[in-house]
């Protein structure tokens, strides 16, 4: 079908099986020269076992420090229609709900300027088009917000926010996901295209402790909602699911509550709701039945990071309970203090987990004005060795 | 001294990086920090960040990327 | 870029679009009304509203890297069957948005028929999130999407099927930047360079500022050095572990190996809050070949350690909690996989991972 230039036996190999096929994508799209000797740099590289990629020279919108990722290939005297493949960040709309005309929007603007080739989405959560050449930047630039589209972040700035479909389309979303992350979004496009940071921040919004944007593990501040009260239960609908018998509700349910909150005596269920940790299962497991209580909120935890520089982390409490209402107000003035001490104080290259670790959790309250709460610990410390300030 | 404005920190920011091109790269809050020191209270945040906008926009900065994101001399400004 | 393309009044700023324009009327007339949802058949959630109103969402797999030509195809798809509304997933499925129940057999069928595989709810395994490889990145110790479409051709029927004790996220990176943040999924595949950096002498002083080349190692092992009457650095080979975060910062110190580089895999990590608190993945094999384009050690490896769990786990039990059940002893004599000093810890946290009890389950066949 393609006038393929190159032979590629061993990613044609890819193209068999019933899991769709990254090499027909990519075929799909060999229409362009660029995406040919993506074709034969890439079965090079399978030949090989290495990639054939570097970092170099300075691409970007301009006025903008992210949005853009250089690549340069090093091969470019054999493949010289892929030398410069670089990759555009598109602000992803929170949710990543689409329409029909949307999606083919954003097509017709890289089917003028680019390889065709996309990411939905990319681990950042943004839009992701990959591949294309320095001189195409502004204007897919122009097109791209003539159509009410914009850049994401790359570098040493914020990256676009992501959040869970929320209540659009989930019954346990203790908060607006969507009109929280748009929010934020719209708020710090400023730190999001110029780069004024020490290194990355990440925001993500679950709808509750599900967590289905991984938040806990991929965002330096991650909000979870959550709720204060009791779990709703409809016990006519707990006897349907006792009598349908497909649920153990005595072992799939109480035995597996991790604080064993739960009882069980065959016709009512209960709950000591004053010692639930708010984890979901009962909840997952009965949808129907049971559902988060009504005063709902979220809880925001700090510094989660991958384990580059110093090690990997997962988020951890920084507020226990906030009620994150429109406009957000007090979530936006932490924020503000927040980035104001680590811009200040943190070193080219720390996410503000790190940073956190290196000046002490309490000095890092300290200064941002929160008082510190045993909910941000397991356990209080167990090492003696302590820095008293007198 | 005379109040600043984000014009005359922005000229400031600029003869700074040209001092500064090819010996060591600056970020945006190496500048910052550098305006406050010798502008006092005169500057703060708010006014170098309005600072570095109006080089951007003038196209007499760019950013780079090299580990980190830096504020660098637009090599092609007024070709 | 000269300074008129800039007076030539540039739109900034402007964000992506308010995700209400995207929104299907189902949606904006029963948003945070949703009472109940169920899953009638794999890859099949229903919504149902307090008004009574009810929502199909049919979730598909793509290969995340998509073309255009694809991305036409499914608008078309969603305007014939879903009224033009459709969303992609955290975990790049896509998602057709019905109203109407008599749309789903025929919207799956479609899908099926144009080689997009329909489930990833509830039990099952669902995409494998994954990074760029050797598609775009340049400090890939492997590919991303090759290995990734030779595990899910391998596992494909547990993408169909919802017949395992629990969900099973699995997440592949390239290197230990881990793009993907991989370090809590039940099973992460991870690609390792396993030599230190080599070193072009020739270009390190001119491409690389030598100060934050030796910061940037996370063990102090890069010193500065003349080497030839040039500045350049070197490395404490001793105390590198192989991390690539130098090349990262500087260009002349390579990572790349094709003899060397190669997969590891971890498991027992989770995200969820659900049951027990998240937790990052421990490591299982510490090195695989690289075997492209099917990696058979690295897909038979995953679908072993996915069959003993579905063999052994209880119902609701993520692979963390199955193995925090039976301990790790237990784990590594099921799945056969060998123990070796490299599962032992030795970087800053290391004492963290040791057993300081004496509580073990012994058992008499040693
Ligand atoms: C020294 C450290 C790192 C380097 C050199 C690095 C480099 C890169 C590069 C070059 C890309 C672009 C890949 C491409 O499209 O070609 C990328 C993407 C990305 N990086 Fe990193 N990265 C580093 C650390 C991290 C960390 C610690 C995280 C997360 C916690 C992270 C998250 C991401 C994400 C989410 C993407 C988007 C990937 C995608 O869309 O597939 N990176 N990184
Ligand atoms: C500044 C730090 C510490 C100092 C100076 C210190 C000092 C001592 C001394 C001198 C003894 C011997 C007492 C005796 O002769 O009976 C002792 C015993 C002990 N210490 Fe510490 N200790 C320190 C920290 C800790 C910590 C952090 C722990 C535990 C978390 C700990 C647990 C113990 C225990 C269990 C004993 C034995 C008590 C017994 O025999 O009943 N120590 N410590
Ligand atoms: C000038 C062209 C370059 C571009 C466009 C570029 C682009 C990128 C991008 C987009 C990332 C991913 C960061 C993210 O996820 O936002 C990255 C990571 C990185 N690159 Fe490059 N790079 C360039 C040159 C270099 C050079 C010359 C070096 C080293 C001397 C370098 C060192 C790094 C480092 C240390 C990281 C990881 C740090 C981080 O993620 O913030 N880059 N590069
Ligand atoms: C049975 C009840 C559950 C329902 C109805 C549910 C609902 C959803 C929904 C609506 C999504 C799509 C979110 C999005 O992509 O924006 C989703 C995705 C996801 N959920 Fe949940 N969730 C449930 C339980 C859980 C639990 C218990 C976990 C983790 C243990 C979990 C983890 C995830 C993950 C990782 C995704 C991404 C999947 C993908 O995009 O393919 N969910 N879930
Ligand atoms: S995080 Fe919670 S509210 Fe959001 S989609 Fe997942 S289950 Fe629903
Ligand atoms: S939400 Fe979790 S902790 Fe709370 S009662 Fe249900 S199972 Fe127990
Ligand atoms: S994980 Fe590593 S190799 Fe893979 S895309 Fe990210 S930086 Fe590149
Ligand atoms: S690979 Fe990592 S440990 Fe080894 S020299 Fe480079 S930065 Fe240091």
């Amino acid at each position: 079908m393609t006038d393929k230039k190159y032979p590629t036996p061993l990613l044609d190999d890819l193209e068999k099986g019933p899991w769709p096929s990254f090499v027909k994508e990519i075929k799909k799209s060999a229409k362009s020269p660029m995406v040919q000797d993506l074709l034969g740099l890439l079965e090079r590289s399978y030949e090989e076992k290495i990639g054939h990629w570097k970092h170099g020279g300075l691409v970007g919108v301009q006025g903008y420090g992210g949005g853009v990722i250089g690549r340069y290939s090093d091969l470019p005297a054999e493949f010289p229609d892929v030398s410069e493949f670089h990759t555009i960040r598109v602000n992803q709309p929170s949710g990543w709900f689409y329409t029909s005309d949307a999606l083919r929007t954003l097509c017709d603007i890289w089917d003028r300027h680019g390889s065709g080739l996309t990411n939905m989405h990319g681990s950042t959560g943004d839009i992701v088009f990959l591949g294309t050449k320095t001189t195409e930047l502004e204007p897919i630039f122009s097109e791209l917000t003539a159509a009410g589209f914009d850049l994401g972040g790359s570098g040493s700035d914020m990256r676009t926010p992501s959040c869970c479909n929320g209540m659009a389309r989930c019954e346990w979303a203790c908060y607006d996901t969507m009109a929280f992350c748009n929010d934020v979004t719209q708020t710090y496009q400023d730190e999001l295209h110029r780069p004024a940071f020490p290194y990355k921040f990440k925001i993500k919004a679950s709808g509750c402790p599900n967590d289905c944007v991984a938040s806990i593990a991929r965002s330096d501040m991650s909000v979870i909602g959550t709720w204060r009260d009791d779990i709703q239960i409809d016990p006519a609908a707990v006897k349907e699911y006792a009598l349908a018998g497909k649920l153990d509700i005595g072992k799939d349910v109480a035995g597996r509550c991790p604080t064993k909150v739960i009882d069980w005596d065959g016709t009512t269920l209960a709950i000591d709701n004053s010692n639930c940790v708010k984890c979901m299962h009962c909840i997952n497991v009965m949808p129907k039945a049971l559902s988060p209580g009504k005063d709902r909120g979220a809880t925001i935890l700090i510094g989660a990071k991958a384990p580059i520089v110093q090690g990997a982390l997962l988020a951890s409490v920084l507020v226990p309970f906030i009620k994150l209402e429109q406009p957000y107000e007090d979530v936006k003035e932490l924020i503000a203090a927040m980035w104001d001490l680590w811009a200040e104080h943190g070193k080219n290259r720390e996410r503000i987990g790190e940073f956190i670790q290196r000046i002490g959790l309490g000095n890092f309250l300290e200064q941002i004005g929160l008082d510190p709460a045993p909910e941000m610990v397991i356990q209080p410390r167990t090492n003696p060795y302590i820095f008293y300030n007198l | 001294m005379p109040a600043q404005t984000p014009e005359s920190v922005a000229d400031a920011m600029y003869a700074m990086l040209k001092d500064y091109a090819g010996k060591k790269n600056l970020k945006a809050m190496d500048l910052t920090k550098a305006m406050i020191e010798k502008f006092g209270d005169d500057c703060d945040k708010q006014l170098c960040k309005s600072a570095i906008r109006i080089l951007m926009d003038d196209a007499r900065c760019t950013y780079s990327y090299v580990g980190g994101s830096y504020v660098v001399l637009n090599p092609d400004y007024g070709k | 870029m000269s300074a008129d393309v800039v007076k030539a009044k540039r739109k900034t700023d402007i964000g992506p679009p308010n995700y209400t324009k995207f929104l299907p009327p189902i949606i904006k007339e029963n948003y945070g009304k949703w009472k109940y949802h169920e899953v009638p058949q794999p890859g099949v959630l229903v919504h149902t509203s307090h008004s009574g109103a009810k929502l199909y969402s049919v979730r598909a797999a793509t290969p995340r890297l998509l073309s255009i030509e694809t991305l036409r195809l499914f608008a078309s798809i969603a305007d014939e069957f879903t009224g033009g509304f459709l969303r992609f997933t955290s975990r790049n499925n896509v998602e057709f948005l019905a109203t109407d129940e008599g749309k789903v057999a025929p919207l799956i069928a479609r899908l099926k028929k144009e080689g997009y595989p329909v489930g990833g709810i509830g039990p099952s395994i669902t995409n494998i999130v994954h990074t760029q490889g050797w598609v775009h990145c340049h400090s890939a110790a492997s590919d991303a999407s090759g290995v990734v479409k030779a595990l899910m051709d391998e596992l494909y029927p547990r993408f169909e099927n919802m017949d395992l004790p629990g969900k099973t996220r699995i997440a592949f990176a390239c290197c230990l930047n881990m793009c993907g943040a991989v370090h809590c999924s039940d099973i992460a595949v991870l690609a390792v360079h396993r030599k230190p950096p080599k070193i072009n002498h020739a270009t390190l002083g001119k491409t690389c500022e030598i100060p934050s080349t030796v910061a940037a190692c996370p063990t102090g092992a890069i010193r500065p050095a003349t080497v030839d009457g040039k500045q350049s650095v070197e490395v404490i080979e001793e105390q590198c572990m192989f991390c690539g975060n130098c090349f990262t910062v500087c260009p002349s110190m390579t990572m790349a190996d094709p003899e060397n580089d190669g997969i590891s895999i971890w498991v027992g990590g989770k995200v969820s809050n659900a049951r027990h608190e998240p937790m990052f993945s421990k490591l299982a094999i510490p090195y695989l070949p690289n075997n492209p384009p099917r990696w058979p050690e690295v897909t038979a490896a995953v679908k072993n350690i996915v069959d003993v769990y579905a063999k052994n786990a209880r119902k609701f039990e993520r692979i963390g909690e199955w193995i925090e059940r039976i301990g790790w002893p237990k784990f590594f004599k099921l799945t056969g996989i060998e123990f070796t000093k490299y599962h032992l810890d030795d970087f800053t946290h290391a004492g963290e991972s040791f057993k300081r009890s004496a509580q073990l389950r012994h058992s008499s066949e040693g």
